[in-house]
């Protein structure tokens, strides 16, 4: 059942860390990748990137503990979100650029494959 | 519960505690939808203001999941009022798939119109944009059903979105309160498309209050604990964006035909 299995799969794991929502987004001659990284700081965020993936490491301000439910385990805490994902297409990961603004982190990749104009004659 | 009233629509059972009273109640749904702007809203009003749960929402199209707050099980759709019975919120805290989304709106219609709920009856919704980043404050634009909402909004003086789509749960919530004749109007606050938005939802609230006028409540706290709440919400988020794209949600980004 496809609703239960999306609810069944966590985003988040024993080893302190979280997975970040994030979003791809394809304009044109650059990938956009959004994370949305809540209590983290931009000093505290390491981003690498190969042809293919962006991974995103970012420390958490203060570690958040929660109180969860379970026979096993009462409560759980995480310090940090760590994500890798796999690009659309190729990027040069020189020329990428990275902000991070109200928790937001928006990394701009160019493409290594760019349109190019053609006349018509 | 679950000895009360129970109004029935297809495959959808509203489901009453025992001795629930209404008082031509306001309504407001704060249901999953783009930022989960609704469902923050409705949490933090029916917290802030510690409504008493009246009831809640089954059925077999809801996926097979159940919460537990404080150590009790609760049904993640549920129903809760003020202790006057005059203002009643619905929540849901899991995103409602596609396919109950037309037996899920008959049943609160067809509610609505059993309790005699006063018009109109409000939702509060994300209205995604793409530089959300870029907002400080975000803005709330308002859809009404009929005339009557219509003129209401004009007196409150909120903006009416003019062209567009609203896709989704609320869609189909105006309709069916149209066809009931009752009056309702959606609140859609700019908000991050895929992100848990609780600025958009503190804005969201504080156009609530032009129509609830019992609704005494500030937003300090929900903007002091938006990271907090942006951390809790990012399963409902994933699960509810996952949702939306199968609902056309993507067409709220789109321009209407220009010819009517």
């Amino acid at each position: 059942m496809e609703m239960e299995r999306r609810i069944l799969k966590a985003t988040w794991g024993c080893n302190g860390n979280l997975e970040p929502l994030y979003e791809v987004e394809d304009e044109d001659d650059e990938i956009l990748v959004t994370f949305d990284l809540p209590c983290v700081r931009k000093e505290d965020v390491e981003i690498n990137t190969t042809e293919d993936t962006v991974e995103v490491i970012a420390k958490m301000s203060n570690a958040v503990c929660w109180e969860r439910w379970g026979v096993v385990q009462k409560e759980i805490s995480f310090q940090s979100f760590r994500r890798q994902i796999r690009l659309p297409e190729p990027v040069e990961p020189g020329k990428a650029h990275a902000s991070l603004k109200n928790g937001i982190l928006r990394i701009t990749l160019p493409k290594i494959r760019r349109k190019v104009l053609i006349n018509i004659e | 519960m679950g000895n009360g009233s129970e109004i029935m629509a297809e495959v959808v059972k509203i489901v009453e505690e025992d001795g629930a009273e209404y008082k031509n109640p306001m309504v407001i749904e704060g249901l999953p939808d783009m930022g989960l702007v609704g469902t923050i809203a409705a949490s933090y009003i029916v917290e802030k203001l510690n409504y008493k749960e009246i009831g809640h929402i089954e059925s077999d199209l809801f996926p097979p999941v159940m919460v537990i707050h404080g150590g009790k099980l609760k049904n993640p759709f549920r129903i809760y009022s003020d202790e006057g019975g005059q203002v009643v919120v619905v929540l849901s805290e899991v995103a409602v798939p596609p396919k109950a989304v037309y037996p899920l709106t008959t049943a609160l219609a067809d509610w609505f119109h059993k309790i005699d709920v006063k018009q109109p009856v409000i939702s509060i919704k994300g209205l995604p944009m793409k530089n959300r980043v870029d907002i400080e404050k975000p803005k709330v634009f308002a859809v009404g059903n009929d005339e009557d909402a219509m003129k209401e909004l004009k007196d409150k003086q909120l903006d009416l979105l003019e062209e567009g789509f609203i896709a989704g749960t609320y869609a189909i919530m105006l309709r069916e309160c149209s066809k009931r004749r009752i009056s309702a109007i959606s609140l859609l606050a700019q908000c991050f498309p895929v992100y848990p938005d609780p600025g958009a939802a503190a804005s969201a609230i504080e156009s609530v209050k032009k129509f609830v006028t019992s609704l005494d409540i500030d937003v300090v706290e929900l903007l002091k604990n938006a990271e907090e709440i942006k951390l809790k919400a990012r399963d409902l988020m994933q699960q509810t964006a996952l949702s939306a794209s199968e609902m056309q949600k993507g067409m709220e980004q789109d321009m209407p035909i220009m010819y009517r």
